[in-house]
Protein backbone atom coordinates (compact mmCIF):
# COMPACT_ATOMS: atom_id res chain seq x y z
CA UNK A 1 0.00 0.00 0.00
CA UNK A 2 2.78 2.25 1.01
CA UNK A 3 4.60 1.74 -2.23
CA UNK A 4 1.52 2.58 -4.31
CA UNK A 5 1.19 5.86 -2.45
CA UNK A 6 4.82 6.58 -3.06
CA UNK A 7 4.57 5.77 -6.74
CA UNK A 8 1.63 8.10 -7.02
CA UNK A 9 3.52 10.85 -5.29
CA UNK A 10 6.48 10.19 -7.51
CA UNK A 11 4.38 10.31 -10.64
CA UNK A 12 2.88 13.58 -9.52
CA UNK A 13 6.21 15.11 -8.72
CA UNK A 14 7.70 14.02 -11.99
CA UNK A 15 4.82 15.43 -13.97
CA UNK A 16 5.09 18.71 -12.16
CA UNK A 17 8.84 18.71 -12.48
CA UNK A 18 8.56 17.95 -16.16
CA UNK A 19 6.01 20.70 -16.58
CA UNK A 20 8.29 23.08 -14.75
CA UNK A 21 11.10 22.15 -17.03
CA UNK A 22 8.94 22.63 -20.08
CA UNK A 23 8.09 26.05 -18.79
CA UNK A 24 11.63 27.04 -19.60
CA UNK A 25 11.22 25.93 -23.18
CA UNK A 26 10.04 28.41 -25.82
CA UNK A 27 6.67 28.89 -27.55
CA UNK A 28 3.60 26.94 -26.73
CA UNK A 29 4.79 25.53 -23.45
CA UNK A 30 3.04 26.48 -20.28
CA UNK A 31 4.35 27.64 -16.99
CA UNK A 32 4.01 25.24 -14.08
CA UNK A 33 1.38 25.58 -11.45
CA UNK A 34 -1.13 26.76 -13.97
CA UNK A 35 -4.51 25.33 -13.09
CA UNK A 36 -6.58 23.48 -15.66
CA UNK A 37 -9.04 26.35 -15.62
CA UNK A 38 -6.59 28.80 -17.07
CA UNK A 39 -5.43 26.36 -19.65
CA UNK A 40 -8.98 26.02 -20.84
CA UNK A 41 -9.58 29.70 -20.93
CA UNK A 42 -6.81 30.23 -23.42
CA UNK A 43 -7.78 27.23 -25.44
CA UNK A 44 -10.06 29.08 -27.85
CA UNK A 45 -8.55 29.75 -31.18
CA UNK A 46 -7.01 33.09 -31.82
CA UNK A 47 -7.33 35.11 -34.95
CA UNK A 48 -4.40 35.35 -37.27
CA UNK A 49 -2.40 38.35 -38.27
CA UNK A 50 -3.87 37.96 -41.68
CA UNK A 51 -6.93 39.59 -40.12
CA UNK A 52 -5.28 42.81 -41.14
CA UNK A 53 -5.51 41.96 -44.77
CA UNK A 54 -8.32 42.99 -47.01
CA UNK A 55 -9.79 39.56 -47.65
CA UNK A 56 -13.04 38.77 -46.03
CA UNK A 57 -12.58 35.06 -45.48
CA UNK A 58 -13.87 33.75 -42.21
CA UNK A 59 -10.90 33.15 -40.02
CA UNK A 60 -10.73 33.43 -36.30
CA UNK A 61 -14.22 32.06 -35.89
CA UNK A 62 -14.32 31.87 -32.16
CA UNK A 63 -12.66 35.10 -31.28
CA UNK A 64 -15.54 35.88 -28.92
CA UNK A 65 -14.44 36.99 -25.48
CA UNK A 66 -11.35 34.87 -25.43
CA UNK A 67 -9.40 37.58 -23.69
CA UNK A 68 -11.87 38.44 -21.02
CA UNK A 69 -11.00 35.43 -18.99
CA UNK A 70 -7.44 36.53 -18.95
CA UNK A 71 -8.42 39.61 -17.05
CA UNK A 72 -7.64 42.26 -19.64
CA UNK A 73 -10.87 44.03 -18.84
CA UNK A 74 -9.87 44.53 -15.23
CA UNK A 75 -6.71 46.23 -16.33
CA UNK A 76 -8.36 49.10 -18.07
CA UNK A 77 -10.98 51.18 -16.41
CA UNK A 78 -14.28 51.62 -18.15
CA UNK A 79 -14.30 55.35 -18.70
CA UNK A 80 -16.52 57.10 -16.21
CA UNK A 81 -18.13 59.45 -18.63
CA UNK A 82 -21.24 60.26 -16.63
CA UNK A 83 -22.20 63.89 -16.65
CA UNK A 84 -21.23 64.36 -13.04
CA UNK A 85 -17.54 63.59 -13.48
CA UNK A 86 -16.92 66.37 -15.97
CA UNK A 87 -19.29 69.22 -15.16
CA UNK A 88 -17.28 71.79 -17.11
CA UNK A 89 -16.96 69.79 -20.30
CA UNK A 90 -18.74 72.45 -22.37
CA UNK A 91 -16.44 75.24 -21.23
CA UNK A 92 -13.44 72.92 -21.30
CA UNK A 93 -14.00 72.09 -24.94
CA UNK A 94 -14.12 75.74 -25.88
CA UNK A 95 -11.00 76.52 -23.87
CA UNK A 96 -9.19 73.54 -25.38
CA UNK A 97 -9.96 74.98 -28.81
CA UNK A 98 -8.67 78.36 -27.72
CA UNK A 99 -5.44 76.96 -26.26
CA UNK A 100 -4.91 74.78 -29.30
CA UNK A 101 -5.28 77.81 -31.56
CA UNK A 102 -3.00 79.85 -29.34
CA UNK A 103 -0.36 77.16 -29.48
CA UNK A 104 -0.64 76.65 -33.22
CA UNK A 105 -0.83 80.28 -34.34
CA UNK A 106 1.09 82.16 -31.67
CA UNK A 107 3.34 80.08 -29.47
CA UNK A 108 4.59 77.61 -32.03
CA UNK A 109 5.58 80.22 -34.68
CA UNK A 110 7.18 82.39 -32.00
CA UNK A 111 9.16 79.48 -30.64
CA UNK A 112 10.22 78.50 -34.15
CA UNK A 113 11.51 82.00 -34.80
CA UNK A 114 13.32 81.99 -31.50
CA UNK A 115 14.79 78.57 -32.26
CA UNK A 116 16.08 79.95 -35.53
CA UNK A 117 17.71 82.91 -33.76
CA UNK A 118 19.19 81.23 -30.71
CA UNK A 119 21.49 78.23 -30.93
CA UNK A 120 20.45 75.05 -29.17
CA UNK A 121 23.15 75.21 -26.51
CA UNK A 122 21.94 78.64 -25.47
CA UNK A 123 18.35 77.53 -25.29
CA UNK A 124 19.28 74.53 -23.17
CA UNK A 125 21.14 76.80 -20.81
CA UNK A 126 18.19 79.14 -20.49
CA UNK A 127 16.01 76.14 -19.76
CA UNK A 128 18.47 74.91 -17.14
CA UNK A 129 18.52 78.37 -15.61
CA UNK A 130 14.76 78.46 -15.13
CA UNK A 131 14.63 74.93 -13.86
CA UNK A 132 17.29 75.72 -11.32
CA UNK A 133 15.29 78.71 -10.14
CA UNK A 134 12.30 76.47 -9.51
CA UNK A 135 14.30 74.63 -6.87
CA UNK A 136 12.24 76.10 -3.97
CA UNK A 137 9.00 74.66 -5.39
CA UNK A 138 10.51 71.21 -5.72
CA UNK A 139 12.31 71.37 -2.37
CA UNK A 140 9.27 72.47 -0.38
CA UNK A 141 7.04 69.81 -1.89
CA UNK A 142 9.58 67.04 -1.46
CA UNK A 143 9.83 67.98 2.20
CA UNK A 144 6.07 68.18 2.59
CA UNK A 145 5.85 64.62 1.33
CA UNK A 146 8.73 63.56 3.58
CA UNK A 147 10.80 62.64 0.57
CA UNK A 148 13.84 63.83 2.43
CA UNK A 149 16.37 62.04 0.32
CA UNK A 150 15.00 63.69 -2.80
CA UNK A 151 14.87 67.05 -1.03
CA UNK A 152 18.54 66.62 -0.15
CA UNK A 153 19.34 65.68 -3.71
CA UNK A 154 17.53 68.79 -4.92
CA UNK A 155 19.50 70.96 -2.51
CA UNK A 156 22.74 69.39 -3.70
CA UNK A 157 21.72 70.12 -7.27
CA UNK A 158 20.85 73.71 -6.47
CA UNK A 159 24.15 74.35 -4.71
CA UNK A 160 26.26 72.74 -7.39
CA UNK A 161 24.41 74.18 -10.37
CA UNK A 162 24.17 77.69 -8.93
CA UNK A 163 27.93 77.81 -8.42
CA UNK A 164 29.88 75.41 -10.60
CA UNK A 165 27.00 75.46 -13.08
CA UNK A 166 27.24 79.26 -13.42
CA UNK A 167 23.93 80.42 -11.95
CA UNK A 168 22.20 77.32 -13.17
CA UNK A 169 23.04 77.72 -16.85
CA UNK A 170 24.62 74.29 -16.84
CA UNK A 171 23.72 71.08 -15.09
CA UNK A 172 26.95 69.58 -13.75
CA UNK A 173 25.00 68.14 -10.80
CA UNK A 174 23.50 65.61 -13.16
CA UNK A 175 26.33 65.10 -15.60
CA UNK A 176 29.11 64.92 -13.02
CA UNK A 177 27.44 63.88 -9.81
CA UNK A 178 24.46 61.94 -11.12
CA UNK A 179 21.98 63.96 -9.07
CA UNK A 180 18.57 63.84 -10.70
CA UNK A 181 15.91 66.47 -10.61
CA UNK A 182 12.99 65.44 -8.38
CA UNK A 183 10.02 67.25 -9.76
CA UNK A 184 7.25 67.81 -7.22
CA UNK A 185 4.60 70.48 -6.99
CA UNK A 186 1.85 71.28 -4.54
CA UNK A 187 -0.79 69.40 -6.52
CA UNK A 188 1.38 66.29 -6.22
CA UNK A 189 1.75 66.91 -2.50
CA UNK A 190 -2.01 67.07 -2.05
CA UNK A 191 -2.41 63.99 -4.21
CA UNK A 192 0.20 62.23 -2.11
CA UNK A 193 -2.02 62.76 0.94
CA UNK A 194 -5.02 61.37 -0.85
CA UNK A 195 -6.66 64.48 -2.25
CA UNK A 196 -8.39 63.54 -5.50
CA UNK A 197 -8.16 65.64 -8.61
CA UNK A 198 -11.76 66.81 -8.55
CA UNK A 199 -13.38 68.07 -11.72
CA UNK A 200 -11.28 68.66 -14.77
CA UNK A 201 -10.76 72.24 -15.85
CA UNK A 202 -8.87 73.63 -18.82
CA UNK A 203 -7.11 76.85 -17.92
CA UNK A 204 -6.48 79.59 -20.45
CA UNK A 205 -2.92 79.36 -21.79
CA UNK A 206 -1.90 76.85 -19.13
CA UNK A 207 -3.98 74.01 -20.53
CA UNK A 208 -5.47 70.94 -18.80
CA UNK A 209 -5.76 70.98 -15.03
CA UNK A 210 -8.20 69.94 -12.35
CA UNK A 211 -9.65 71.46 -9.20
CA UNK A 212 -6.82 70.24 -6.98
CA UNK A 213 -4.03 71.32 -9.27
CA UNK A 214 -5.61 74.69 -10.00
CA UNK A 215 -5.85 75.52 -6.31
CA UNK A 216 -2.26 74.34 -5.98
CA UNK A 217 -1.07 76.92 -8.45
CA UNK A 218 -1.18 79.51 -5.71
CA UNK A 219 1.27 77.87 -3.25
CA UNK A 220 3.51 77.05 -6.20
CA UNK A 221 3.29 80.64 -7.35
CA UNK A 222 4.43 81.80 -3.91
CA UNK A 223 7.46 79.54 -3.92
CA UNK A 224 8.42 80.31 -7.51
CA UNK A 225 11.04 83.07 -7.51
CA UNK A 226 10.45 83.94 -11.14
CA UNK A 227 7.17 85.50 -10.04
CA UNK A 228 9.09 88.12 -8.13
CA UNK A 229 8.00 91.61 -8.95
CA UNK A 230 11.44 92.99 -8.39
CA UNK A 231 13.24 94.50 -11.26
CA UNK A 232 16.56 96.32 -11.54
CA UNK A 233 16.60 99.67 -13.29
CA UNK A 234 19.43 102.03 -13.99
CA UNK A 235 18.85 105.43 -12.50
CA UNK A 236 21.46 108.20 -12.65
CA UNK A 237 24.15 105.61 -13.12
CA UNK A 238 23.03 103.56 -10.13
CA UNK A 239 21.26 100.23 -10.19
CA UNK A 240 18.04 100.56 -8.27
CA UNK A 241 15.83 97.69 -7.24
CA UNK A 242 12.14 98.30 -7.75
CA UNK A 243 9.60 96.11 -6.06
CA UNK A 244 6.47 97.09 -7.90
CA UNK A 245 6.87 95.94 -11.44
CA UNK A 246 3.79 93.93 -12.25
CA UNK A 247 4.94 93.12 -15.75
CA UNK A 248 8.29 91.67 -14.75
CA UNK A 249 6.99 88.20 -13.86
CA UNK A 250 4.96 88.06 -17.06
CA UNK A 251 7.99 88.93 -19.14
CA UNK A 252 9.98 86.26 -17.37
CA UNK A 253 7.25 83.69 -17.94
CA UNK A 254 7.07 84.50 -21.64
CA UNK A 255 10.79 83.92 -22.08
CA UNK A 256 10.60 80.75 -20.04
CA UNK A 257 7.69 79.34 -22.00
CA UNK A 258 8.93 80.32 -25.46
CA UNK A 259 12.33 78.91 -24.64
CA UNK A 260 10.86 75.67 -23.36
CA UNK A 261 8.61 75.34 -26.38
CA UNK A 262 11.54 75.89 -28.72
CA UNK A 263 13.16 72.78 -27.28
CA UNK A 264 10.04 70.70 -27.83
CA UNK A 265 8.83 71.78 -31.25
CA UNK A 266 6.61 69.29 -33.01
CA UNK A 267 5.87 67.26 -29.90
CA UNK A 268 2.43 68.66 -29.28
CA UNK A 269 1.42 68.23 -32.92
CA UNK A 270 2.68 64.71 -32.77
CA UNK A 271 0.84 63.92 -29.58
CA UNK A 272 -2.32 65.41 -31.02
CA UNK A 273 -2.31 62.84 -33.79
CA UNK A 274 -3.41 60.21 -31.31
CA UNK A 275 -6.51 62.20 -30.57
CA UNK A 276 -9.80 61.15 -32.05
CA UNK A 277 -11.43 63.94 -30.09
CA UNK A 278 -8.97 66.51 -28.78
CA UNK A 279 -10.53 67.60 -25.50
CA UNK A 280 -11.13 64.21 -23.85
CA UNK A 281 -7.80 63.05 -25.21
CA UNK A 282 -5.82 65.84 -23.58
CA UNK A 283 -7.88 65.48 -20.42
CA UNK A 284 -7.04 61.81 -20.13
CA UNK A 285 -3.40 62.27 -20.93
CA UNK A 286 -3.19 64.94 -18.25
CA UNK A 287 -5.00 63.00 -15.55
CA UNK A 288 -3.15 59.73 -16.18
CA UNK A 289 0.18 61.49 -16.18
CA UNK A 290 -0.61 63.36 -12.96
CA UNK A 291 -1.68 60.15 -11.24
CA UNK A 292 1.60 58.58 -12.17
CA UNK A 293 3.60 61.53 -10.89
CA UNK A 294 1.69 61.44 -7.63
CA UNK A 295 2.30 57.74 -7.23
CA UNK A 296 6.04 58.15 -7.70
CA UNK B 1 12.26 1.58 -2.65
CA UNK B 2 15.42 3.56 -2.35
CA UNK B 3 15.48 3.99 -6.07
CA UNK B 4 11.96 5.39 -5.89
CA UNK B 5 12.83 7.84 -3.16
CA UNK B 6 15.80 9.00 -5.12
CA UNK B 7 13.74 9.64 -8.22
CA UNK B 8 11.15 11.40 -6.12
CA UNK B 9 13.84 13.64 -4.75
CA UNK B 10 15.05 14.30 -8.23
CA UNK B 11 11.52 15.21 -9.25
CA UNK B 12 11.31 17.55 -6.30
CA UNK B 13 14.60 19.09 -7.23
CA UNK B 14 13.41 19.65 -10.77
CA UNK B 15 10.22 21.23 -9.48
CA UNK B 16 11.90 23.57 -7.04
CA UNK B 17 14.88 24.25 -9.21
CA UNK B 18 13.11 25.08 -12.39
CA UNK B 19 10.15 27.10 -11.28
CA UNK B 20 12.06 30.29 -10.61
CA UNK B 21 14.44 29.51 -13.39
CA UNK B 22 11.71 29.25 -15.99
CA UNK B 23 10.28 32.59 -14.90
CA UNK B 24 13.61 34.30 -15.14
CA UNK B 25 14.12 32.67 -18.46
CA UNK B 26 10.81 33.89 -19.87
CA UNK B 27 11.58 37.40 -18.71
CA UNK B 28 15.07 37.26 -20.15
CA UNK B 29 13.60 36.21 -23.44
CA UNK B 30 11.34 39.25 -23.52
CA UNK B 31 14.21 41.56 -22.67
CA UNK B 32 16.45 40.08 -25.32
CA UNK B 33 13.77 40.14 -27.97
CA UNK B 34 12.88 43.76 -27.27
CA UNK B 35 16.50 44.85 -27.16
CA UNK B 36 17.06 43.31 -30.52
CA UNK B 37 14.03 45.05 -32.04
CA UNK B 38 14.92 48.41 -30.55
CA UNK B 39 18.47 48.16 -31.82
CA UNK B 40 17.23 47.29 -35.28
CA UNK B 41 14.75 50.16 -35.34
CA UNK B 42 17.42 52.64 -34.26
CA UNK B 43 19.80 51.29 -36.86
CA UNK B 44 17.18 51.92 -39.53
CA UNK B 45 16.53 55.41 -38.18
CA UNK B 46 20.21 56.24 -38.37
CA UNK B 47 20.70 54.71 -41.76
CA UNK B 48 20.53 57.74 -44.01
CA UNK B 49 20.94 55.67 -47.15
CA UNK B 50 17.38 54.36 -46.90
CA UNK B 51 14.60 56.46 -48.30
CA UNK B 52 11.82 57.16 -45.89
CA UNK B 53 9.22 54.83 -47.29
CA UNK B 54 11.62 51.97 -47.41
CA UNK B 55 12.81 52.71 -43.92
CA UNK B 56 9.28 52.87 -42.53
CA UNK B 57 8.35 49.57 -44.12
CA UNK B 58 11.39 47.94 -42.57
CA UNK B 59 10.66 49.42 -39.18
CA UNK B 60 7.05 48.30 -39.28
CA UNK B 61 8.11 44.80 -40.14
CA UNK B 62 10.33 44.76 -37.05
CA UNK B 63 7.68 46.17 -34.79
CA UNK B 64 4.82 44.04 -36.06
CA UNK B 65 6.52 40.90 -34.94
CA UNK B 66 6.32 41.87 -31.27
CA UNK B 67 3.08 43.87 -31.21
CA UNK B 68 -0.37 42.41 -30.89
CA UNK B 69 -2.16 45.12 -32.83
CA UNK B 70 -5.38 43.12 -33.03
CA UNK B 71 -5.61 42.87 -29.30
CA UNK B 72 -4.81 46.56 -28.92
CA UNK B 73 -7.69 47.38 -31.23
CA UNK B 74 -10.05 45.16 -29.30
CA UNK B 75 -9.02 46.47 -25.90
CA UNK B 76 -9.37 50.03 -27.11
CA UNK B 77 -12.97 49.40 -27.92
CA UNK B 78 -13.64 48.03 -24.44
CA UNK B 79 -17.11 46.70 -23.80
CA UNK B 80 -18.32 47.92 -27.18
CA UNK B 81 -16.31 45.18 -28.85
CA UNK B 82 -18.80 42.52 -27.88
CA UNK B 83 -21.71 44.54 -29.18
CA UNK B 84 -20.08 45.18 -32.52
CA UNK B 85 -20.86 43.04 -35.53
CA UNK B 86 -18.10 40.94 -36.90
CA UNK B 87 -17.83 42.75 -40.18
CA UNK B 88 -17.55 46.10 -38.47
CA UNK B 89 -15.00 44.73 -36.06
CA UNK B 90 -12.80 43.78 -38.94
CA UNK B 91 -13.10 47.19 -40.51
CA UNK B 92 -12.41 48.80 -37.18
CA UNK B 93 -9.30 46.72 -36.53
CA UNK B 94 -8.04 47.56 -39.96
CA UNK B 95 -8.38 51.32 -39.71
CA UNK B 96 -7.26 51.41 -36.10
CA UNK B 97 -4.11 49.43 -36.75
CA UNK B 98 -3.30 51.56 -39.76
CA UNK B 99 -3.76 54.67 -37.71
CA UNK B 100 -1.62 53.64 -34.76
CA UNK B 101 1.13 52.45 -37.06
CA UNK B 102 1.05 55.79 -38.81
CA UNK B 103 1.15 57.60 -35.49
CA UNK B 104 4.07 55.47 -34.37
CA UNK B 105 6.04 56.22 -37.50
CA UNK B 106 5.38 59.92 -37.16
CA UNK B 107 6.65 59.82 -33.60
CA UNK B 108 9.86 58.31 -34.88
CA UNK B 109 10.37 61.43 -36.98
CA UNK B 110 11.01 63.28 -33.73
CA UNK B 111 13.87 60.96 -32.96
CA UNK B 112 17.23 62.68 -32.95
CA UNK B 113 19.95 61.33 -30.74
CA UNK B 114 18.04 59.91 -27.77
CA UNK B 115 19.33 56.81 -26.15
CA UNK B 116 17.08 54.01 -25.08
CA UNK B 117 17.76 52.27 -21.81
CA UNK B 118 16.08 48.93 -21.38
CA UNK B 119 15.63 47.36 -17.99
CA UNK B 120 15.00 43.69 -17.40
CA UNK B 121 11.48 42.49 -18.07
CA UNK B 122 9.44 41.30 -15.12
CA UNK B 123 6.66 38.77 -15.14
CA UNK B 124 3.66 40.27 -13.40
CA UNK B 125 1.33 37.31 -13.87
CA UNK B 126 1.68 33.98 -15.56
CA UNK B 127 0.95 35.40 -18.94
CA UNK B 128 1.82 39.02 -18.45
CA UNK B 129 5.07 40.87 -18.32
CA UNK B 130 6.27 44.43 -18.14
CA UNK B 131 9.36 45.94 -19.60
CA UNK B 132 10.51 49.33 -18.47
CA UNK B 133 12.49 51.46 -20.88
CA UNK B 134 13.72 55.01 -20.76
CA UNK B 135 14.05 57.41 -23.61
CA UNK B 136 17.01 59.53 -22.56
CA UNK B 137 17.59 62.86 -24.24
CA UNK B 138 19.81 65.76 -23.32
CA UNK B 139 17.43 67.34 -20.91
CA UNK B 140 15.12 64.63 -19.76
CA UNK B 141 14.32 61.01 -19.37
CA UNK B 142 10.95 59.62 -20.38
CA UNK B 143 9.70 56.39 -18.93
CA UNK B 144 8.03 53.99 -21.32
CA UNK B 145 6.61 50.69 -20.15
CA UNK B 146 5.80 47.98 -22.62
CA UNK B 147 3.17 45.52 -21.49
CA UNK B 148 3.39 42.01 -22.83
CA UNK B 149 1.02 39.11 -22.83
CA UNK B 150 1.74 35.59 -23.86
CA UNK B 151 0.05 34.81 -27.12
CA UNK B 152 -0.69 31.16 -27.72
CA UNK B 153 1.02 30.99 -31.06
CA UNK B 154 3.21 34.01 -31.31
CA UNK B 155 4.75 34.08 -27.84
CA UNK B 156 5.24 37.32 -25.94
CA UNK B 157 3.58 40.30 -27.58
CA UNK B 158 3.04 43.91 -26.64
CA UNK B 159 -0.58 44.85 -25.97
CA UNK B 160 -0.12 48.28 -24.41
CA UNK B 161 2.49 50.98 -24.15
CA UNK B 162 2.55 53.29 -21.20
CA UNK B 163 4.38 56.56 -21.72
CA UNK B 164 4.89 58.71 -18.62
CA UNK B 165 1.93 57.03 -17.00
CA UNK B 166 -0.32 57.48 -20.00
CA UNK B 167 -1.64 54.20 -21.26
CA UNK B 168 -2.08 54.04 -24.97
CA UNK B 169 -4.99 51.64 -24.82
CA UNK B 170 -6.70 53.44 -21.96
CA UNK B 171 -6.53 56.75 -23.77
CA UNK B 172 -8.08 55.36 -26.92
CA UNK B 173 -10.59 53.46 -24.89
CA UNK B 174 -12.08 56.49 -23.20
CA UNK B 175 -12.00 58.48 -26.42
CA UNK B 176 -13.86 55.78 -28.33
CA UNK B 177 -16.38 55.40 -25.53
CA UNK B 178 -16.97 59.14 -25.71
CA UNK B 179 -17.30 59.23 -29.48
CA UNK B 180 -19.59 56.21 -29.55
CA UNK B 181 -22.01 57.89 -27.21
CA UNK B 182 -23.24 60.14 -29.98
CA UNK B 183 -21.93 58.43 -33.07
CA UNK B 184 -22.32 55.03 -34.64
CA UNK B 185 -19.52 52.54 -35.11
CA UNK B 186 -19.58 53.27 -38.84
CA UNK B 187 -19.04 56.97 -38.24
CA UNK B 188 -16.18 56.24 -35.86
CA UNK B 189 -14.52 54.11 -38.50
CA UNK B 190 -14.92 56.96 -40.99
CA UNK B 191 -13.38 59.38 -38.48
CA UNK B 192 -10.43 57.10 -38.00
CA UNK B 193 -9.87 56.94 -41.71
CA UNK B 194 -9.38 60.71 -41.92
CA UNK B 195 -7.30 61.61 -38.92
CA UNK B 196 -6.68 65.21 -39.88
CA UNK B 197 -10.20 66.48 -39.68
CA UNK B 198 -11.00 65.18 -36.23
Amino acid sequence: MKSTARSLLLALLLTLGGAAWLGAAPEGSRLPGQGPLLVQASEDSEEDDSELDEDEDEEGEDEEDEFDEEGFDDEFAEPAEEEGSDPLSGYNRVMTGFNDGFYTYVLDPTARGYRWAVPEGGRRSVNNFFRNLLYPVRFVNNVLQFKLKNAGEETGRFLINSTVGLFGLFDPAKSWFGLEERQEDFGQTLGHYGVGGGFHIVLPFLGPSNARDTVSLYPDFLTDPTNSKFVVRKENGDHVLYGDNKLAPIGTKVVEVVNYTSLHIGEYDNLKKDAVDLYPFLRDVYEQNRNKKIAE
Amino acid sequence: MRHFTLTALLGLFLLVGFVPFSHADEAAKITAQTKEKVTNVIDYLRDTSLDKEDRNAKILAEVESIFDFNLMARLSLGKKWKKTKKKLRKQFVKVFVKRIQQSYLEKLDLYTDEKIEIEDAKLTKKKRAELKTYLVSKDDKKEMIYKFHKHKKRGWLVYDVNILGVSFVQTYRSQFAGVLKDKSMKELIEDLKNPDQS
